[in-house]
C-alpha cells in the first residue's frame, strides 16, 4: 500500500485555503496536516510538522512565498515546495527555482493538475507545464549565450584572410581600400568582417582589432 | 482552482444544484436563458466593479442572485435586482453559503439552482 503524502496549504486567500483542504483531503493518498494564511506562521508550522509537501501561495503580506521557500530550503530542506502563482512570468518562476521550489502551478491551472504536482513533487520530481517548460528553457537559452562569448572566443579560430583583414583595419584602411589592396570585392571585405565580429561576439571594427591585438595577431608595421 | 473550489463547495451542500458550468459571458447569458436558475456563481473577476454581465443578466432575469469573487479572493459581492450590492470580505466557505441562503429565503422551493 502506498504511503499517504501529508500536505501543508499556505494562502491568505480563505476561501481557496478552505477549499484546497477540503478537496484535498478527499483524496485517497493525501493528508492536510495544516493550514495557515500568512508566511511567517506557515514557517512554523512546517518546520514543526515537516509534511512532505507545502503548497504556497507566492504573493502573501508580510513573507512572502519565495521568502518561505528560501527558509524552508535551510531549515527543512525535505519538504518539497509548490509554490501557486497567479501569472507564469519566466523570472518568478526562475526566482521560485533558485529559491528551492520543486514546482509552480498557476491558481488557474485544474485541481487534477495540482494533484499531480503535488504527487510528482512527494516522488522528487518536478512536473510543470508545456508553457512553463518553454518559459524555462527560453531562459536557460538566454543565459547561455550570456555565457557564450567567454567560452567561444578563447577558442574561436580566425582564418588568414580574417586576420590580413583587421590587420589592414589596423592600419586605418577603409573598407574600399581593403578591397583594393587585397584584391576583392567590397562587399566581399564586407562579408569578411561581418563574420569577424559574428565569430567574436564583438560589435564592431575597433573591437575586432583590440582582440587581434591582445592575441599577438597584429603584424608589426615596417 | 477558485472556480473548481466554489463549484466543489456548491455540490457539497444538499440544498444545492450546479446545473452548469460555461467559460464566457455569452455562454453564461443563453444557459441562463435555457436553465432555470436561481444563483449565478462569477469566479474569478479580475476587477471588483459591477461586470456588465451582471446588469444584463438581472435586467433579464430580476429574481436572480448573482455572485462574483474578486481575483485575489479577497471580497465577493453579491447582485440582486431589489437589493444594494453586498460585499463579503475575505469570504469563507461559510459566508458565502449562509449570504446565498439568506438570499433566496423568500423562495418556496428549498432546492437552490447554481450555474
Amino acid at each position: 500500500m502506498n504511503k499517504n503524502i501529508h500536505v501543508f496549504i499556505v494562502d491568505d486567500n480563505r476561501l481557496l485555503r478552505e477549499g484546497l483542504v477540503s478537496m484535498l483531503a478527499e483524496q485517497e493518498d493525501l493528508v492536510v496536516v495544516g493550514a495557515a494564511a500568512n508566511g511567517r506562521l506557515a514557517l512554523e508550522k512546517i518546520i514543526e510538522l515537516r509534511p512532505e509537501v507545502a503548497l504556497i501561495d507566492i504573493g502573501m503580506p508580510g513573507k512572502d512565498g519565495i521568502e518561505v521557500t528560501q527558509a524552508l530550503h535551510k531549515e527543512a530542506p525535505e519538504v518539497k515546495v509548490i509554490i501557486l502563482g497567479m501569472i507564469d512570468l519566466t523570472d518568478e518562476i526562475m526566482a521560485c527555482i533558485e529559491a528551492g521550489a520543486a514546482g509552480y502551478v498557476l491558481k488557474e491551472a485544474s485541481f487534477t493538475y495540482l494533484v499531480e504536482t503535488i504527487r510528482s513533487a512527494d516522488r522528487g520530481e518536478s512536473f510543470c507545464s508545456p508553457r512553463m517548460a518553454a518559459s524555462l528553457f527560453s531562459r536557460i537559452a538566454e543565459l547561455a549565450v550570456e555565457r557564450m562569448p567567454k567560452l567561444s572566443k578563447s577558442s574561436v579560430r580566425l582564418t588568414a584572410r580574417e586576420v590580413d583583414i583587421i590587420n589592414l583595419i589596423a592600419e586605418g584602411l577603409a573598407n574600399k581600400e581593403i578591397a583594393q589592396r587585397l584584391f576583392i570585392e567590397t562587399q566581399t571585405v564586407k562579408n569578411h568582417i561581418h563574420n569577424i565580429l559574428d565569430k567574436l561576439q564583438l560589435h564592431n571594427r575597433l573591437e575586432a582589432v583590440e582582440f587581434a591585438r591582445q592575441r599577438n595577431l597584429l603584424k608589426k608595421q615596417p | 482552482m477558485l472556480s473548481e473550489v466554489i463549484k466543489s463547495m456548491v455540490e457539497h451542500q444538499p440544498d444545492m444544484e450546479v446545473v452548469g458550468e460555461v467559460l464566457d459571458p455569452i455562454e453564461l447569458l443563453i444557459a441562463v436563458r435555457e436553465i432555470m436558475v436561481d444563483v449565478v456563481l462569477i469566479a474569478p473577476m479580475k476587477d471588483t466593479g459591477e461586470p456588465r454581465i451582471c446588469r444584463q443578466l438581472l435586467t433579464e432575469n430580476p429574481m436572480l442572485k448573482i455572485m462574483t469573487f474578486s481575483a485575489e479572493g479577497k471580497a465577493a459581492f453579491l447582485y440582486q435586482s431589489d437589493s444594494p450590492t453586498m460585499r463579503i470580505d475575505e469570504p469563507s466557505e461559510h459566508s458565502i453559503l449562509t449570504t446565498i441562503r439568506k438570499s433566496m429565503q423568500h423562495i418556496v422551493d428549498d432546492s437552490l439552482r447554481t450555474v
